[in-house]
C-alpha cells in the first residue's frame, strides 16, 4: 500500500492502535491478492511466450532458429542464467552429446559445442527421461546427485537445474535445460509446467524437422533417380540411333547379298547346264561330271545364301509379343512331318496346353527348326520318338524342350551347336547347312531367353529353351 | 509352237541373265519376238516410243513385260510406277522377275500394280522351267487387256 493511502486510512481511524489493527487486517487481505496478480501476470507472459513458440512452429524456419529464439524468450521469462537445448549424439546410447542452442547470461561461459560425456546418464537415467521424467534441482550440492553428475554440471557453473526431456516422437532426442548459476533456486510448479509445455512444443518442431529431413532425403533420392533415368534415357537414345544405323546397313547389306550374290551363281549354273546340253558330245564323262559338280556347288551356295538371309531376317523382323499355344504349333508341325514321309515309324509326344508369350511367326520358325532336326536326326532309326514338353523346375520362367532318340551328338562339341554353318555330322550323313540352330538361338535370344542342349552319340538329343529373361542369380 | 506375233519385253541389265532367259525361251520353242531393254530408261523409251525408240508404232505393245527390279538409271519399281500412271500402258501385264525375295520389294511391287512376282532361282533348270511357264501362261493362256 502506498503512503498516501495509508495517510488517508490513518485519518479514518480514531487512534494509532486502531490504525495499526486495520493496517494489519488489510495487509493480510491484500498480500494474497498481490501474489495472485503477480501469478496471473506471469501466466499471461507464459501464455504469450508459448504462443510465440507455437506460432514459430508454423513458420517454415529451421530448427536452429526455433531453438535460439525460444531459448531467449524462456530465459527472459524465467529470469534464468542459461537456457540450453542439449542434443544426444545419435548412436551414443545417451552417453554423449552437446548443447546445440543456448541463451546465457553474459556473466557466465557458453556451454555450446562442448562434448559432454556422462555415462551414468546413458546407463541409468535416459530410459526414465524417455518416459517423461523431469529433474528440478534447487541446489546441486544439496540434492544427493552423483559425483559425475555434479562434475558435469559444475563444468557449466550450474547451481540450480531444471531439466525436461526433448522427445522426437517417442525417442529421447535431447534435453531442455534451465540453469541458475548465481545461486540456488527453488523451481515453482508453474515454472516447471511451463518448461514442460515448451519442451512438448519443441518436440513438435523436432518431429517436423525429422519429417522434413525424410522428405528432403526422398526428394534428393528422387532427383538422383530422375537424373539417372535421364542419363540412361540419353544413353538408350544413343544406342537406338546407333542400332537403327546398324540395322539400316544390315538391311542394305542383306539386300545386296540377296540380289547381287545370287546373280553370278545363276550364270555359273546356267552356262554349266548350257554346256552340258549343247556340248555334251565334246565332253567326256569326267568333263561332264565336273560340270555337274560345279552345278551342285553353285546350287548349294544359293541355298546357303538363302539360309543366311533367313537368319538375318529372324534378327531384323519386328517382334509382336502375344499369347502363343506352343503345343498347337508343335502338333501341327509334327503332323506335317509325318505326312511328308508317311512310311516312317515315329511316335510324337506333345505335352498339351503349353502357352507362352512370344512372336507367333518366330515361334513357328523356332519349333520348325527343332522338330525338323529331330525328324532328320532320327531318320536312320527304324523307330523313333520325338517329344515336345515343358520341364519341371523350381523357377518362375518356364523351360521347354524338344527331345529325340536319334543320332545325338558328342557333348564335347555342344558349344559349337549354335554357331552358324556349324555342323557336327557329315553332309553325306545328314543334309543341312548348319543354320537351323543358329536361327533357333537368335529367336530365343530375341525373346530374352536361353537355349541349351544335352545329348550323347546315338542316344538322342534334347534341346531346351526359355522365352523370357531369367532373374539374375536364378 | 505357234504363238502368233506377240512380243515379250525383257527388262534385264545382266547380260548373262538375258542370255539365259532367251536361251530358255528358245529351248521351249517360244519363238516370239523378244525385245530386250537393258535399263529402266530403255524400257520406258520402248513403251512410250521415245529416245532410241522414237517413232515406234505404239499399237504394238508387248503381251508381257518381264521386269527386273534392280536396274541402272531408272529402277524396276519406278518403271512400273510410270507404266501404271500412263493411260497407254496402265493395263499392260507386268511380271517382276528378280533375284530379290525381300518382303518389302514384293509389297512395293504389288502395291504399284504388278501382275505377278517371280523369283529367279539359282538352279538353271528351275529358272528355265520358270521362264517356260511364264511364256506359256502370258502368251498363250492369258487374254491380254484390250488396248
Amino acid at each position: 500500500m502506498n503512503p498516501e493511502d495509508l495517510a488517508k486510512l490513518r485519518d479514518f481511524c480514531r487512534d494509532d492502535a486502531a490504525f495499526e489493527q486495520v493496517k494489519q487486517l488489510l495487509l493480510q487481505k491484500v498480500q494474497p491478492l498481490e501474489l495472485a496478480i503477480h501469478q496471473a501476470q506471469f501466466q499471461l507472459e507464459q501464455q504469450k511466450t508459448l504462443f510465440r513458440v507455437i506460432s514459430r512452429l508454423r513458420e517454415p524456419i529451421d530448427l536452429e532458429t526455433i531453438f535460439h529464439a525460444t531459448a531467449i524468450e524462456v530465459r527472459q521469462l524465467l529470469k534464468a542464467d542459461r537456457v540450453g537445448m542439449f542434443r544426444f549424439y545419435p548412436d551414443s546410447g545417451w552417453d554423449d552429446g552437446e548443447f546445440v542452442s543456448e541463451d546465457v547470461d553474459p556473466a557466465f561461459t557458453s556451454a555450446m559445442a562442448q562434448k559432454v560425456h556422462d555415462h551414468c546418464f546413458g546407463e541409468q537415467f535416459a530410459i526414465h527421461y524417455e518416459q517423461g521424467r523431469i529433474q528440478a534441482v534447487a541446489d546441486i550440492h544439496d540434492a544427493g546427485l552423483s559425483d559425475c553428475h555434479i562434475q558435469v554440471l559444475s563444468q557449466f557453473q550450474v547451481r540450480a537445474n531444471l531439466v525436461v526431456p526433448l522427445l522426437q516422437g517417442h525417442h529421447l532426442w535431447g534435453l531442455l535445460c534451465i540453469h541458475q548459476c548465481y545461486g540456488p533456486r527453488q523451481w515453482q510448479e508453474t515454472e516447471v509446467e511451463f518448461v514442460q509445455q515448451i519442451a512438448e512444443h519443441l518436440g513438435v518442431a523436432l518431429y517436423h524437422a525429422e519429417l522434413m529431413a525424410e522428405l528432403r532425403a526422398e526428394i534428393l533420392e528422387r532427383q538422383q533417380a530422375e537424373e539417372r533415368a535421364q542419363a540412361l534415357n540419353q544413353e538408350l537414345r544413343q544406342v537406338i540411333i546407333e542400332l537403327r544405323a546398324v540395322n539400316k546397313e544390315l538391311e542394305a547389306f542383306s539386300y545386296s547379298v540377296s540380289h547381287d550374290l545370287r546373280a553370278p551363281l545363276r550364270s555359273i549354273d546356267g552356262f554349266s547346264q548350257a554346256l552340258l546340253e549343247d556340248c555334251s558330245d565334246q565332253l567326256d564323262d569326267s568333263g561332264q561330271d565336273y560340270l555337274r559338280r560345279i552345278r551342285s556347288a553353285t546350287q548349294r551356295m544359293g541355298l546357303l545364301i538363302d539360309d543366311l538371309l533367313t537368319l538375318s531376317r529372324v534378327t531384323r523382323s519386328d517382334m509382336h509379343l502375344e499369347t502363343v499355344n506352343l503345343s498347337r504349333v508343335a502338333s501341327q508341325i509334327c503332323m506335317e512331318l509325318q505326312q511328308s514321309q508317311p512310311d516312317r515309324q515315329v511316335e510324337f509326344v506333345v505335352q498339351p496346353g503349353l502357352i507362352a508369350q512370344g512372336d507367333v511367326r518366330l515361334m513357328q520358325v523356332l519349333l520348325e527348326n527343332l522338330l525338323n532336326n529331330a525328324w532328320k536326326f532320327t531318320s536312320k532309326h527304324p523307330h523313333a520318338r520325338i517329344e515336345f514338353g515343358q520341364i519341371d523346375r523350381n523357377e518362375s520362367i518356364s523351360a521347354y524342350f524338344v527331345r529325340d532318340d536319334g543320332a545325338g551328338f558328342d557333348m564335347a562339341y555342344s558349344d559349337k551347336l549354335f554357331g552358324p554353318f556349324q555342323r557336327l555330322h557329315g553332309i553325306q550323313e545328314f543334309p543341312g547347312n548348319g543354320i537351323g540352330l543358329a536361327t533357333v538361338q537368335r529367336i530365343v535370344h530375341r525373346h530374352g531367353g536361353r537355349v541349351w542342349a544335352e545329348g550323347a552319340v546315338e542316344h538322342g538329343a534334347t534341346f531346351y529353351f526359355t522365352l523370357a529373361e531369367e532373374e539374375i542369380g536364378a | 509352237m505357234m504363238v502368233s506375233n506377240k512380243i515379250i519385253l525383257l527388262v534385264e541389265d545382266n547380260p548373262d541373265d538375258e542370255a539365259l532367259a532367251i536361251r530358255a525361251l528358245k529351248r521351249h520353242n517360244i519363238g516370239n519376238e523378244i525385245v530386250v531393254a537393258h535399263d529402266g530408261v530403255e524400257a520406258l523409251d520402248y513403251l512410250f516410243g521415245t529416245g532410241i525408240y522414237s517413232g515406234r508404232d505404239l499399237n504394238l505393245q508387248p503381251s508381257v513385260i518381264l521386269l527386273d527390279l534392280k536396274l541402272p538409271r531408272i529402277d524396276g519399281l519406278e518403271v512400273l510406277r510410270r507404266l501404271r500412271e500412263d493411260e497407254r500402258t496402265r493395263l499392260l501385264p507386268v511380271v517382276i522377275l528378280t533375284t530379290s525375295s525381300e518382303e518389302q520389294d514384293m509389297i512395293n511391287s504389288y502395291s504399284l500394280g504388278c501382275n505377278s512376282y517371280v523369283r529367279k532361282p539359282v538352279d538353271f533348270i528351275q529358272f528355265s522351267e520358270a521362264i517356260r511357264q511364264l511364256g506359256m501362261y502370258w502368251l498363250l493362256m492369258n487374254e491380254p487387256p484390250p488396248l
